[in-house]
């Protein structure tokens, strides 16, 4: 299966396989970043380097994992719930879907949640202990996950893992443990161009198109300096420690963020790569 | 449960019971004489009785724009019926947001304006100013500062749990203000990332601040309006801030 592509412009979601079943389900926007993205730069404190820098495009995404029992993680936004769910059913056929697993509750990762459940009623959802008022974010009902908690879907064991960079007070990432496939949420994620037909690559991809570790270093850099506005109030030492300890805990052979391209092994080369972006993302 | 709280700016809401107390999940409404303002609207779970208090206070008039703090369901959940009830609503929302995916597609994003940290706008005389958030639970959040009565509006910071007794008061109606661990409890959850704050980085910008605004009340969305002692109650979250680091 190649990469399917479902609806157009704000609304288009595809999906690819990543493994022969762990599927990525992503919305970008292509030839339309340019109407939302065109001043993606211009926040930063310093903007004018990235002058007439590259249109860039920023993925929501969620996984697909089919085997005896199914699980979803994460969901996409509303806005793309039509294409998410031919997605979904595209994947599964005429199997069900078992578990709706929820990183954090903003719209963007848990916004289709319900709409998934009204189409699979039996799924359930699954989130993060810690929380005690779900059904204010529309989860009611969720069953909730420590860390170190295992989903066992049949050849696949989803792990809950305590995350290390969040942009909300109650997240989880994810570790399955047959693939090595690790899941980060809102970290450590790159940027693409749609007029570098780089929508839907996986990162080794790109990189044979051209896409450099300087580049991927400078977008690693950049998201977390959005998306964790925080770490100004942090020790840098601490947090690349905290990075090795993670890598080496979780023998990670693909990276998937929830807005970025898929990494594909070779960890050893990109942790140093991450670690540096973050590094300087608190410099900033 | 509609509260004054000062001049025009009424809080209502709900409260969520949990194993630390009780959540309060709020709407504030700035009256402002033909041009009402909301900050945040509410949760889906409560939109009857949402609808039927911010109904009551309006009694008739329009309101012309909804701020959003951010995103989240407990915070703007009621959009959809606020935007069904007046389709002209001007949403506005903080300029880090992307409204075409973090908002529900509800209204025209025509009607979504966004702000930047340190803008001011005025509506219909009164000038409200846009303030970065020092507690983030979305990259997308933002503070608002009303100058005319003083109070800040600061989404999920500052929220606080609370007992049933302490339900709808303010902070000078219980006895030694809200404490230090009622701050803890809920930021400690709330901002899962303080476990990684070092204060002596962060105070300075939390001060910077209140040196900069007058700020006379702090009205939070998880936790009924802070009414004066401004300076106490900021030393505690900073106190709150710092267990919260020193017990990781």
């Amino acid at each position: 299966m190649n990469t399917i592509v479902f609806g157009e412009g704000l609304e288009r979601v595809a999906v690819r396989p990543i493994t022969p079943d762990i599927f990525w389900i992503t919305h970008c926007l292509g030839d339309k970043a340019q109407d939302i993205y065109k001043n993606y730069f211009s926040m930063l404190p310093n903007a004018a380097d990235y002058s007439g820098h590259r249109i860039v495009d920023y993925p929501f995404s969620a996984f697909l994992i089919r085997d005896e029992k199914s699980l979803m993680i994460d969901t996409g936004a509303p806005r793309q719930q039509a294409n998410t769910l031919k997605a979904v059913e595209y994947v599964l056929g005429d199997k069900s879907l078992d578990y709706i697993w929820i990183s954090h509750v903003e719209l963007p990762h848990a916004g289709n949640a319900p709409a998934l459940k009204r189409r699979y009623p039996q799924a359930q959802y699954m989130t993060v202990r810690g929380g005690e008022q779900y059904a204010l974010h529309g989860l009611e009902g969720a069953q909730l996950m420590a860390p170190g908690e295992v989903i066992d879907l049949g050849k696949h064991q989803l792990e809950s893992v305590e995350p290390l960079f969040v942009d909300h007070g109650l997240s989880q990432w994810a570790y399955e443990r047959t693939t090595g496939f690790t899941f980060t949420a809102d970290w450590a994620h790159n940027l693409h161009e749609p007029a570098k037909n780089e929508c839907f690559m996986f990162l080794d991809e790109m990189e044979t198109a051209g896409y450099s570790a300087a580049l991927h270093c400078d977008d690693v850099k950049v998201n977390a300096w959005y998306q964790f506005p925080w770490l100004k109030w942090t020790d840098p030492d601490e947090v690349c420690t905290a990075i090795d300890a993670f890598f080496a805990r979780y023998d990670t052979k693909i990276l998937a963020p929830s807005h970025g391209n898929i990494i594909r092994g070779d960890m050893a080369r990109y942790v140093p790569l991450i670690k540096e972006g973050m590094r300087q993302a608190i410099a900033m | 449960m509609i509260r004054n709280i000062v001049g025009d700016v009424y809080q209502i809401g709900e409260y969520v019971e949990g194993s630390y107390g009780y959540e309060a999940v709020l709407v504030y409404v700035i009256m402002n004489e033909q041009h009402p303002i909301l900050i945040d609207c509410g949760s889906q779970l409560h939109r009857t009785g949402i609808m039927q208090e911010i109904n009551s206070l309006l009694a008739g008039r329009t309101p012309e724009y909804i701020f959003l703090t951010h995103s989240e369901l407990p915070h703007a959940g009621n959009l959809q019926q606020v935007a069904k009830q007046w389709p002209n609503i001007k949403v506005i929302v903080s300029n880090v947001m992307l409204p075409y995916i973090e908002i529900a597609p509800i209204l025209p994003l025509s009607q979504i304006t966004s702000e930047a940290a340190g803008k001011t706008i005025n509506v219909g005389g009164r000038t409200l100013k846009f303030v970065f958030a020092t507690l983030k639970d979305q990259p997308g959040s933002q503070w608002v500062f009303d100058a005319q009565t003083g109070v800040l509006f600061t989404g999920d910071g500052f929220g606080y749990y609370q007992s049933a007794e302490q339900i709808g008061k303010f902070s000078d109606e219980v006895e030694g203000g809200i404490r230090e661990i009622q701050f803890r409890d809920y930021h400690r959850t709330a901002f899962h990332f303080l476990r990684w704050v070092l204060p002596e980085k962060f105070n300075p910008d939390l001060d910077a601040i209140f040196a900069q605004l007058p700020v006379k009340i702090i009205a939070p969305i998880h936790g009924d309006a802070i009414r004066g002692d401004i300076p106490t109650h900021v030393a505690r979250l900073k106190q709150a801030v710092a267990n919260i680091r020193n017990a990781v």
